[in-house]
């Protein structure tokens, strides 16, 4: 089908490829976190791939070299650097593998190309120093086989061993149950390895350049996995990640001084630059050991008790982990229990705490903008007092970032919402200050101090309502004011209210405020919201 | 012709063109229900309210599909059987492996990639198509113009079913928002997720516009009859000569979407 099929793998095609790979595994991600059940059921496997291909392509995106082994060698640096996780680090190795065996050519033929894949095999049993079979392991090793296989005669091509590759890992992951106890158990295959059967399928997709068929495994019971797995005494322990940095390190020593403090030890690398994960009871006792040997990096630890407990949750978490589509992070400022965790159940990556009267800083900002693992970044203000310092982070930063002037919660709730991770940061931005424009905001509070604002006489005590942060009506009871502030909004024009309440108001003053909106307003949908904001008893968006 | 339940196949386009319909099945604890044959969409709907259990669904089986292409193969010579996505549903799978088991008599089996009235549209494609072969290049060209615009009262079915995840719908637990999604691509992706059920169904129309000029439109619906004559009316007036049909949403793709889902489908030009 598919015209001018490759008759060698070049350093363009290998991108392609590796890019190509990057879109077909993130698109599976969540069923490959499903499927994780060995050797902690965290159900991260997916993303932890995810990530780490995601590292790979990272430093090769940018580079237009034309030999495969300049490609391939900047991919295994740059999954080794970002390599998270069992399979993430195992990842690593295979990219290590191939690199090493491709090294100083500018193409290769489909017999060099499967002798790279047998390489890589080679590599990640060499990283991992229990090999298990059923695992990614004997995934990659079928793999390799099938495409040496193929790789045979004068017909042999490139998207030939390609397939062969992706087939022989397909049924090397339908085999894995047969092989694995604790995957029978659960009724799935495994994870690492269908991730990659998904990463050669998505090369593969990239090569012929055509749609694939594939096979039924979809229907995995993933959820009942999950659930079947107890949590055994003593929890599953921290899984600590991190590299060390340094001249001459011993992988021999550290492995066996590592393998003293844990289980499902993986310590790989170059002796400038070791990548160590282990999940470990004690994780301060492997940092000090660690840091005795060189400079730590990217050190993570991770409670996986936790972890687990957060899928066996997830039926009521929204996870943040899921890489967006477009590569567009999102940051807000917010205060208060009930509005951090509506924004993040909207899909904000990092809150900054912060609002009326804690502004937080820019450097708070920007701390928090580096952090989010994506190069582009919205940043929602929330607060007019904010704005100012908000706008100084695009310049302290290379990542590309894009303010949305939300000047009040409703206008950031209503941001947020607008958002679409399938959109670009730019057409996000135009939706999302659309969107934020279109919310009226009430707040409602009490004087501090005897005042006149927007000809209005205020004593100090009185309710005062603010209509997009302009004083317009004061009183002695929320729902008068409220109400007298709808009115002049004109309630025909909208359809819903919601109200956050804040940490200061009572059941009581809730119930009054709501009933007298609902018997002012009947048309009014009203949906109140705990949002446990600080100064303001109520807040009100109008749309 | 054949296809299943989940491709909301009037009974009239049924008749007329002879399409057989296998059912998938509706599961409500131990009871087993086939899609619109033991079950009307009213009933299930009924039920669905009540139900202290959220019902599951299963694929027809391959000897369910055997038994049909053994009983056409006594009349026909070849069958063209369309489905439901595979990356929803096993159906595909099942019709594929039943062909296989009747020997001699060939079966093209579709993979629509979509699901609910676009693959009746598929079925009409085929139908009025001569032969085999030109019936399959038909639909196979058409395959991936469909898109289903589906609009949830609430995310809580389509999430059971594990089709689509808060995560990848951005939709926390918090707010009541309302999902937009799209089947596109093999995946169901996030359109939009917007705060009132009037202001997503404007969403959805002007979504459709962006995507126009389509061949083929419907409006779905699942207990809100009302609305979606309401969103046909209007894109009938929008666009002249196209026949807007509204059709109800079966038992199965019920499951999935719950009550009040709203579904603009189409077949891109």
């Amino acid at each position: 089908m598919a015209f001018n099929r490759p008759s060698t793998v070049d350093g363009p095609l290998f991108k392609r490829a590796l890019l190509g790979s990057l879109s077909w595994l993130a698109a599976n991600q969540e069923e490959v976190n499903r499927l994780n059940v060995f050797p902690v059921p965290d159900g991260d496997t997916g993303t932890n791939m995810l990530l780490t291909l995601q590292s790979a392509v990272e430093d090769i995106k940018d580079s237009n070299a034309a030999e495969v082994s300049k490609i391939a060698k900047l991919a295994s640096h740059g999954s080794l650097m970002g390599a998270r996780g069992n399979s993430g680090v195992i990842l690593s190795q295979i990219f290590r593998g191939f690199a090493r065996a491709v090294e100083g050519k500018a193409s290769l033929t489909p017999p060099e190309l499967a002798a790279a894949f047998v390489e890589a095999a080679n590599a990640a049993y060499r990283a991992v120093n229990k090999p298990t079979e059923g695992t990614i392991l004997t995934v990659v090793r079928e793999a390799g086989r099938a495409a040496a296989a193929a790789a045979i005669g004068p017909d042999a091509s490139v998207p030939g061993v390609m397939a062969a590759a992706a087939a022989g890992a397909g049924a090397a992951v339908l085999r894995t149950p047969s092989q694995l106890q604790i995957l029978r158990e659960a009724g799935v295959v495994d994870a690492g390895g269908f991730g990659l059967q998904i990463i050669l399928e998505g090369m593969l997709k990239t090569v012929e350049d055509a749609e694939l068929t594939l096979a039924a495994i979809r229907d995995a019971k993933p959820k009942a996995a999950q659930m079947a797995l107890e949590l055994p005494e003593g929890g599953w322990g921290y899984c600590t990640e991190f590299l060390i940095e340094g001249t001459g390190l011993d992988m021999e020593l550290i492995r066996s001084q590592i393998e003293a403090l844990g289980n499902s030890v993986l310590v790989v690398g170059e002796p400038e630059l070791v990548k160590v994960h282990v999940h470990t009871d004690d994780p301060t006792r492997v940092i000090t050991l660690a840091g005795g040997h060189g400079r730590l990096l990217k050190l993570n630890v991770g409670d996986m008790s936790t972890q687990h407990k957060r899928i066996l949750d997830s039926a009521t978490s929204a996870a943040n982990a899921t890489p967006r589509a477009n590569g567009v992070g999102l940051v807000a400022v917010v205060a208060g229990r009930g509005l951090v965790d509506i924004f993040r159940g909207l899909g904000v990556d990092i809150i900054v705490e912060g609002g009326q009267t804690m502004n937080p800083s820019t450097q708070d900002m920007l701390t928090a903008v580096e952090s989010v693992p994506y190069e582009e970044v919205v940043l929602l203000p929330n607060n007019g007092n904010v704005i100012l310092a908000a706008k100084q982070v695009a310049g302290l930063t290379k990542k590309r970032v894009h303010q949305v002037e939300t000047r009040s919660v409703p206008q950031g709730v209503a941001a947020v919402v607008a958002f679409s991770p399938e959109r670009s940061a730019a057409d996000n931005v135009a939706a999302m200050r659309k969107e934020a424009e279109r919310v009226q905001t009430i707040e409602v509070t009490h004087a501090v101090r005897d005042t006149r604002s927007n000809g209005l006489k205020v004593h100090k005590g009185d309710v005062i309502g603010l209509i997009n942060e302009k004083l317009e009506f004061t009183g002695t009871d929320y729902a008068e004011v409220v109400n007298k502030a709808l009115g002049k909004l004109g309630p025909d024009s909208y359809e819903l209210v919601t109200v956050y309440r804040g940490e200061d108001a009572s059941d009581d003053e809730l119930a009054r405020l709501e009933s007298a909106i609902r018997s002012s307003y009947p048309t009014l949908e009203v949906e109140v919201q705990q949002g446990g904001q600080q100064h303001y008893p109520f807040i009100l968006s109008v749309e | 012709m054949v296809t299943d339940s989940t491709a909301d196949l009037p009974d009239e386009w049924r008749d007329r063109y002879g399409i057989e319909v296998v059912p998938l099945k509706v599961l409500f604890g131990s009871e087993t229900f086939r899609d619109r044959v033991d079950m009307t969409d009213e009933e299930f709907f009924k039920r669905l309210a009540t139900s202290a259990t959220l019902p599951t669904t299963s694929a027809p089986s391959p000897g369910e599909f055997a038994e049909v292409f053994r009983r056409l193969a006594r009349t026909y010579d070849a069958c063209i059987s369309i489905h439901i996505g595979e990356q929803l549903s096993a159906t595909a799978g099942a019709a594929r492996v039943g062909a296989e088991a009747v020997g001699g008599f060939p079966v093209n089996v579709i993979d629509s990639q979509t699901v609910s009235m676009p693959i009746a549209f598929l079925c009409r494609v085929a139908a009025e198509c001569k032969t085999l072969a030109q019936a399959t290049a038909a639909v196979e060209r058409r395959v991936s113009r469909c898109r289903v615009l589906a609009l949830l009262d609430t995310l809580r079915y389509v999430e059971m079913g594990g089709r689509v995840s808060r995560a990848t719908a951005m939709i926390g637990t918090m707010l009541d928002l309302k999902p937009l999604l799209l089947v596109v691509d093999r995946q169901i992706k996030s359109v939009d997720r917007v705060r009132t059920r009037s202001r997503a169904i404007r969403r959805m129309v002007e979504f459709l516009r962006s995507e126009l000029p389509v061949e083929y439109v419907a409006v779905m619906h699942a207990e809100a009859r009302d609305e979606a004559e309401t969103i046909a009316a209007g894109l009938r007036q929008e666009l002249p000569g196209q026949d807007v049909p509204v059709g109800g949403i079966g038992c199965v793709l019920g499951t999935h979407t719950g009550p009040k889902a709203l579904g603009l489908v189409y077949l891109r030009r």
